[in-house]
């Protein structure tokens, strides 16, 4: 029955490869967006010649409608997951203890942290990509001042609170999710996989880092104009 | 009635021919006529899923039984340290004749002799059946079997996976089964206990049994009954025995005119972890294979009280070594029992209690390094660890013997049918291949070999010639309301005690019985006082036994209350056996026959057979029959490891 | 061993008559209990203690009591098999505990596991994944000399690692998911390292995935509960395994 081949899509073992393979190609995504972003640390101009080269691609919307899929995918794939593997116990139990031994703060969070991100993300788009527009000139180009939009937000300290905390949980959120992603599509070695696991630790602390580095230093900056 | 001389049906010839001939001059069942067959089994232990498993491959409608929530817990599941095989892999001089002949010498020559070479020649199958199952041996590091050495033999010829052997076999039996399941040719009933046999014109056509979950009684008709229920150490309370094995399958089918066999030959298995108190409800086995590199000893001196390590080596005695320097430490099991109880008789057991041994590690350890011995046994000495709280790699283990394993049972003829037609017997439920006493490795064996190998062929030679299914059988049968009338009766009554005493209470008190008297020491004078004593903790049972709850739904004290019912009757029989073999062979030690070096001495003149009890009636003495066991191809001696 | 180390415990034990009826904790205290007896040994006590009231003793699953037949099965202070690693209910010892303490017990609980009675559950949909594929398809009698299958010792080592499962359902009872991904990897790994098991390899994990997604357990998570708390400590790189035999037999896969 070649049917079958539609039908494993449903089942749990892809559900998770779906939940990894997505995941992964999101952090690929975070590396880049990160990398990006740092153009803040060299200056306005740079960082909107950055964006103004990125948006006037058309190809922009082919990779934002690939990325959106990507992350509608993993969102799609979460979603069913809570709400299956809420089903399969219907009788709580009165106390429930994790053994210390297994489950981590991050990896027992991860449909809440991943809630915080979905939140974080909405707003995110509505206060940059869809927020205030100014326009600036660099090398006789007029394009969109995305740097002072950034610099305004940032401007309020509960904005850079609230960032920072987002990113605490995406911090988390990659941190299980990484390794993670590589036991759901198979990949666990003894020589590889404590590799993994430490990189995914690592790649965690970085994006926290990289990513909150970026709303403090606006902060800054902001403070300073 | 008159006592009776049974037949074994052993085919004649040569004995290394007897089985290869009777296998072709058994009838043969065709296979279009296989499916209108239905067998029930009972028990999914080693010998109930082998049997299972392999009736159904064959065609038949298997419809099996057991007391768990599933096939896989048998309690073969416990059996850690191995399964025997003639394969010779290790090239030390092995053969079919070696291991026939160990374990005819190793069942002090109380075992059929044509019944012990089929089941040595079966055993090279079993292994390649257990291998293709997927069963994952220890392996050398070339990719072949790895063997070790194990109690009885000189040479090393078990095979193991870890120190879980049962387990993965019976796994391996387990997972046969359930793909014959799929197939829809075994249908499994789990949490079930058979409480009444169903004899349909003197032939086993079916059970009745109740449902552990509904409390409800369900009737079950078959071409023929498969008793794999296992052994009787229960009755002891204490055992290394799983808490549900239990006589009472085996009982019903007494009582219904299959006889018993040998009931005193117990195994009283010399490495248990010791009694700690009053509430213990178990007794835990530490693997035979302990003793490869264990050596056990005690102190010289009465009442040494010094720690073990203070004890220098002149002050110990490592006396399986001095008396036996052949064996050492792996004498077989009732040897290694006796002289562990004869220390600790001299006051000069160890531990707080004084009724223990030590089996000491140090010298391995100082040999192999502590990694090797980790290897080899690092579950157990983990197991021990966390019983006891004590770690064996700094300090000895403390031993003693526990009720282990029953050499007796239902009486079988060479086609383990019992005395009554249609009622076959396998594995430990049946007595026929261990003789007075089994040696370790060999219980995997046989219940393997009786359910792969044996029952197969000899069923299908019952169905052909017996034709049951010309007589019209279902449960509309009045045997079968009948039967289900008496069985929901006698639960029923036991209900319907109403007195002050839980049923454990009584199960303990026998179990102290069982032990003071028909335990590792037998006299004519215990043995009396043990028979009049068990018979007023019956009538006394009857009187003042307290069951709790109701005959409907899961009621855990009503099982208990029917099982120790049962083995207060099985007790009574068990001493009984033991008073009129006036003999000491293998596991059975009567205090009056014993050579001057305390060896059990046996009297081939006049208990050189097998007594088979049979049932005459609620206040009838029972009868004891007997089979002539005759030695042709291993001489009678005295049994010496020394 | 003397009785003046013994401990008093406050028991709090889920009693629910049967599959249909609605359970509750109930309170019970328990005194002069023995350092050295097994967990199981203090539910007799409390079990003798009941009976000799004329109440009705506390159901639960147990047959033998040194940790290999995999009946017991118990949540002890909302840990599967209770605190200990490597330790079924029966080889839990009471010096683990201390006097005074309370304990919550209650049973494994998940949709695919029913609650029989008291801490008793339904565990069949255990075997209905064994009869997915649990096995090697070989009648007996057909086997060839075991030693003509050569396996290579680490294979085989790590077979008998995942073939050590018990089935006792503490990995589904840990998960916060209650997944059996654990069970069923740990069959699966076992016959998919052995060449016995290899022949059949793509069907048994396509089959056995579908029957336990279609016996309603929950999905993996990679949490790692269920390997903290598995009594023989099978790894989740059987998991892992699993995951890459399926998707590779997805793939291949004629059927």
């Amino acid at each position: 029955m070649s049917t079958s081949l539609v039908a494993r899509f449903g089942t749990s073992v892809v559900k998770k490869v779906a939940m990894g393979v997505t995941g992964l190609l999101l952090c690929g995504f975070l590396v880049s967006h990160l990398l990006g972003n740092f153009l803040i640390f060299v200056g306005a101009d740079a960082f909107n010649l950055y964006a103004y080269t990125l948006t006037s691609n058309p190809l922009i919307y082919l990779a934002e409608a690939v990325l959106l899929s990507i992350f509608l995918v993993h969102l799609f794939m979460a979603t069913r997951l809570v709400i299956e593997n809420k089903k399969a116990r219907p009788v709580p139990y009165y106390t429930k203890q994790p053994t210390g031994r297994g489950a981590t703060v991050a990896s027992s969070t991860m449909p809440y942290t991943g809630l915080v991100i979905l939140i974080f993300l909405v707003l995110h788009l509505l206060h940059f990509k869809f927020g205030t527009y100014f326009e600036t000139t660099v090398d006789g180009v007029t394009m969109r001042d995305l740097y002072k939009t950034v610099i305004e937000y940032f401007k309020t300290p509960l904005n850079v609170a609230w960032y920072v905390i987002a990113m605490g949980a995406l911090s988390m959120h990659v941190s299980h999710g990484f390794w993670s992603a590589f036991q759901s599509v198979g990949f666990n070695h003894p020589k590889y996989t404590p590799c993994i696991e430490t990189l995914s630790k690592v790649f965690a602390g970085l994006v926290f880092l990289g990513y909150s580095a970026l709303p403090i230093f606006c902060f800054l900056q902001g403070g300073q104009s | 009635m008159s006592i009776k001389k049974l037949d074994g049906k052993v085919p004649a010839g040569p004995i290394k021919e007897k089985w290869d001939q009777y296998k072709f001059d058994m009838k043969l069942v065709n296979p279009a006529n296989k499916r209108k067959f239905n067998i029930i089994v009972l028990g999914t232990g080693l010998a109930g899923a082998s049997a299972s498993a392999t009736l159904a491959e064959l065609g038949y409608n298997v419809k099996a039984f057991c007391i768990q929530d599933s096939a896989r817990r048998a309690h073969s599941i416990a059996a850690q340290g191995g399964v025997n095989a003639a394969k010779s892999y290790p090239n030390d001089g092995d053969s079919v004749w070696r291991l026939f002949y160990d374990t005819v010498k190793g069942g002090d020559y109380r075992a059929r002799e044509a019944n012990v070479y089929r089941l040595a020649q079966v055993s090279n199958n079993i292994i390649d059946q257990c291998a293709a199952q997927g069963v994952p041996f220890a392996r050398e590091y070339g990719g072949t079997l790895s063997n070790r050495s194990f109690g009885g033999a000189q040479v090393s010829r078990t095979f193991y996976a870890r120190g879980q052997t049962g387990q993965q076999l019976l796994l391996g039996a387990y997972s046969a089964m359930m793909k014959e399941e799929a197939k829809g040719k075994i249908t499994t009933v789990t949490r079930s206990e058979m409480v009444e046999l169903v004899l349909v014109n003197g032939k086993a056509r079916g059970v009745i049994t109740r449902d552990i979950i509904t409390g409800k009684f369900e009737k079950h008709s078959a071409d023929a009954v498969l008793l794999c229920t296992g052994g009787y150490g229960n009755v002891y309370f204490l055992s290394t025995n799983a808490m549900t094995s239990n006589s009472s399958a085996a009982w019903k089918c007494y009582k219904k005119g299959a006889y018993f066999a040998n009931p005193c030959y117990t195994q009283i298995h010399p490495t248990c972890i010791p009694v700690h108190g009053e509430g213990q409800s178990k007794l835990t086995l530490m693997s035979e294979s302990l003793r490869n590199d264990g050596r056990v000893w005690v102190p010289k001196k009465k009442g040494d009280e010094r720690k073990p390590a203070d004890i220098p080596e002149d002050e110990r005695d490592y006396y399986l070594e001095s008396k036996y320097p052949s064996f050492g430490n792996l004498v077989p099991r009732d040897v290694a029992s006796r002289n562990a109880k004869l220390v600790v008789d001299e006051k000069r057991g160890v531990g707080a209690t004084g009724v223990a041994v030590y089996l000491d590690f140090r010298d391995a350890i100082k040999r192999d390094g502590k990694d090797t011995i980790k290897a080899k046994y690092g579950n157990l000495f983990d197991m021990y660890n966390r019983i006891t709280d004590a770690d064996p790699y700094s300090e000895p283990m403390m031993i003693y013997p526990a009720v282990h394993y029953t050499m007796g049972g239902i009486w079988v003829d060479y086609n383990l049918q019992t005395s009554v037609p249609g009622l076959f017997a396998l594995g430990e439920a049946n007595f026929s291949d261990h003789g007075a006493n089994r040696l370790g490795a060999s219980a995997l064996m046989q219940g393997l070999a009786d359910g792969y190998f044996v029952v197969p062929y000899t069923l299908g030679n019952y169905l052909v010639t017996e034709k049951p299914e010309q007589e019209k059988v279902t449960v509309d049968n009045k045997e079968f309301d009948d039967a289900l009338k008496t069985a929901e009766a006698h639960f029923d009554k036991l209900m319907a005690v109403g007195g002050k005493r839980s049923v454990d209470s009584f199960h303990k008190a026998l179990g102290l019985l069982m032990w003071e008297y028909v335990g590792m020491g037998r006299n004519e004078a215990g043995l009396k006082k043990g028979i009049e004593e068990i018979k007023k903790l019956k009538a006394e049972f009857w009187k003042d036994v307290k069951v709790t709850g109701t005959k409907e739904g899961i009621n855990v004290e009503l099982e208990k209350a029917n099982r120790v019912a049962d083995f207060l009757e099985l007790g009574e029989l068990m001493a009984r056996d033991a008073l009129e073999r006036v003999e000491s062979c293998g596991g059975h030690f009567r205090e009056e026959s014993q050579t001057d070096e305390n060896e059990a001495k046996r009297d081939d003149e006049n208990f050189c057979h097998v007594a088979a009890w049979e049932y005459a009636g609620e206040n009838s003495d029972p009868i004891r029959n007997i089979e002539e066991l005759s030695f042709e191809n291993v001489a009678l001696t005295q049994r010496s490891y020394k | 061993m003397s009785s003046n180390n013994n401990m008093s415990l406050k028991l709090k034990v889920w009693r629910q008559e049967n599959e249909n009826s609605k359970g509750q904790m109930v309170d019970y205290s328990l005194e002069d209990v023995s350092p050295d007896s097994s967990f199981l040994e203090m539910i007799d006590q409390l079990n003798e203690e009941l009976v000799e009231k004329g109440d009705e003793p506390v159901a639960f699953d147990h047959d033998c009591r040194e940790g290999i037949c995999g009946m017991c099965s118990m949540m002890i202070n909302g840990q599967a098999h209770g605190p200990e690693s490597e330790t079924t209910t029966c080889q839990l010892h009471m010096r683990k505990f201390k006097d005074g303490d309370t304990i919550a017990i209650e049973p494994w609980r998940a949709k695919a596991f029913p609650v029989h009675k008291d801490l008793m559950v339904d565990r069949s949909s255990f075997d209905a994944i064994i009869q997915a594929g649990g096995y090697v398809s070989v009648n007996t009698g057909n086997a060839q000399d075991a030693n003509s299958i050569l396996v290579p010792k680490t294979d085989a080592d790590l077979a008998m690692d995942a073939a050590a499962c018990i089935g006792c359902g503490a990995c589904v009872a840990s998960c916060k998911n209650a997944s059996a991904m654990l069970f069923v990897s740990a069959k699966v790994s076992q016959l998919a390292l052995l060449p016995q098991g290899k022949v059949e390899a793509e069907q048994r994990v396509l089959n056995m995935v579908d029957k336990m997604d279609e016996l309603g357990f929950g999905n993996c998570t990679n949490e790692a509960e269920c390997e903290a708390s598995c009594p023989k400590a099978i790894s989740i790189s059987n998991i892992a395994r699993l995951n890459r035999e399926f998707l590779s037999a997805a793939v291949k896969s004629r059927h």
